[in-house]
């Protein structure tokens, strides 16, 4: 019976190679498979940040920009303690441990949301997060193709990174990836703006974002094109007017 | 809550397991099944690529020892051999004895009342992994809408071997793995402090990232690191090439 469901797995996955569609093929078919509304990855190495791998649809993508902005939620919660994080209900009171993520994922359109560690063995690679709009357990089918996809998404990702050379990510990884990277890029000039290390800079990145209810790869985009800067001797952020 | 974690963590070790452990010949037999099913065929098998590149049977959709054998002296000769070794299908070839291409393979097949021969190439994004063969009883062609169907289940046996064979470098291409993700982090924090510092493109700061390196023989992550933990500074970074030092 598993054998069959990690069949319809893989004949998803083959459906989707053949058809050459876009990236974010494994967040697609975790998608599919489980029958939920959205779907997102983030690969977690060592004592990365969470780095988003992908998602399935523009709702996941904000929501775990949102994840990546506060800092909390879902796949921090899994990644931390190495579980599984079931949360049927957004509404209810025992989402309120995510007092900056509850709110805004609602307003962004989740009402239940769940997550699974994707393991290989004992070695973590990151967490596998599912989205609901409507409130709800997972169904015990969901639930077992959930933890099943969970570990073809392991495998999956330490497949497309095979035969890469050892300090670059591969083609084929980056190729299915949606991976944002703007906000490295950003952390390095406003560490350079602000004069403060490169992880304090992330802090402030992230701080400014929240404190204007704005996306972290939004604010990281406005100082790449240096429309948004940190001003070292008034200590403040400034919108240049151009 | 104790109780609940506890079994959501047997839940995950179970899920990884099965997917470690999956029997990746029940796949496949499954798979040849669904084959003879689908498509107009009477027999299915898949064969697989040993490291030095031979080929070995692992499932067929028949395990009578006659069928088996039409597999077995595959290792050699015959329609798997030239399907894996090119890379291309091998469609509706009509089996006729004597065969120059296949002497040993043709007189067997057309023994066991088999007419026809096909064979579909195992490959995902241009890797070739093995031969999925078919083997009809008449000589009929089979329709287009069959050699879709057919390669459709030998992709997804492709997928489903390849998932397989990973469990087994898996930490040392994880190891690999955070090295790149992190050397790739790193490279972009120090593009941003250098495109803030010299007032220059990403892709500007990249380039004289990459000729400092290659100037002082020294790896791109290892220059990015000491550009971000302050150990290099930015001004003392080679100017790019094509522009004059100062």
């Amino acid at each position: 019976m598993f054998s069959d469901r990690l069949l319809s797995i893989f004949e998803m996955m083959a459906a989707r190679e053949r058809s050459g569609t876009e990236r974010g093929l494994l967040c697609a078919v975790a998608t599919e498979i489980t029958g939920v509304s959205a779907a997102a990855i983030a690969l977690c190495a060592d004592d990365l940040p969470l780095t988003r791998f992908c998602a399935s649809d523009a709702m996941a993508r904000s929501l775990m920009d949102l994840e990546m902005t506060v800092g909390e939620g879902p796949c921090s919660e899994s990644l931390g303690g190495d579980v599984m994080v079931n949360q049927v209900d957004l509404e209810s009171t025992s989402s309120a441990r995510w007092i900056f993520y509850t709110p805004q994922a609602l307003a962004l359109g989740a009402r239940a949301t769940f997550a699974f560690p994707v393991r290989i063995g004992v070695i973590r690679l990151g967490v596998l997060c599912l989205y609901s709009e409507t409130p709800g357990e997972l169904s015990d089918e969901q639930m077992t193709d959930a933890l099943l996809m969970a570990s073809v998404v392991g495998r999956g990702i330490v497949a497309l990174q095979a035969g890469a050379r050892p300090e670059s990510l591969s083609q084929e990884l980056q190729n299915e990836a949606t991976f944002d990277f703007s906000v490295h890029q950003a952390a390095g000039m406003v560490a350079v703006q602000a004069a403060i290390s490169i992880s304090n800079a992330l802090i402030a990145l992230r701080m400014h974002a929240f404190s204007t209810t704005r996306s972290l790869s939004n604010v990281a985009a406005r100082v790449i094109n240096r429309t948004l800067r940190f001003d070292f001797t008034r200590q403040e952020w400034i919108e240049e007017t151009q | 809550m104790a109780r609940e974690s506890l079994l959501v963590a047997t839940l995950v070790e179970l899920a990884d397991n099965l997917v470690d452990n999956y029997d990746v010949i029940d796949i496949l037999t499954l798979l040849s099944d669904r084959c003879v099913e689908t498509v107009d065929v009477a027999a299915a098998g898949v064969m697989l690529a040993l490291p030095g590149g031979d080929l070995q049977f692992v499932a067929s959709s028949n395990e009578s020892m006659r069928v088996l054998e039409l597999f077995q002296i595959q290792a050699n000769e015959g329609p798997c051999v030239d399907c894996y070794a090119d890379g291309v299908p091998i469609i509706n070839h009509e089996l006729l004895d004597p065969d120059e291409r296949w002497p040993r393979f043709t007189p067997l097949a057309i023994e066991q009342g088999f007419r026809s021969v096909h064979c579909l190439p195992m490959r995902l994004r241009g890797r070739t992994i093995g031969a999925l063969n078919l083997f009809r009883t008449d000589v009929g062609l089979l329709t287009p809408e069959d050699v879709v169907v057919a390669q459709g289940l030998a992709d997804v046996a492709t997928i489903a071997i390849l998932q397989h064979q990973l469990s087994m470098s898996a930490q040392l291409l994880n190891n690999q793995l955070s090295f790149a993700l992190n050397s790739r982090i790193i490279i972009e924090q120090a593009k941003g402090m250098i495109s803030q510092s010299t007032n220059c493109s990403m892709d500007e700061a990249f380039a004289r990232l990459r000729t400092h390196a290659r100037n002082h023989n020294l790896r791109l992550t290892d220059v990015a690191t000491s550009i971000v933990g302050g150990q290099i500074g930015i001004s003392t970074l080679d100017a790019p090439r094509g522009t004059a030092t100062t």
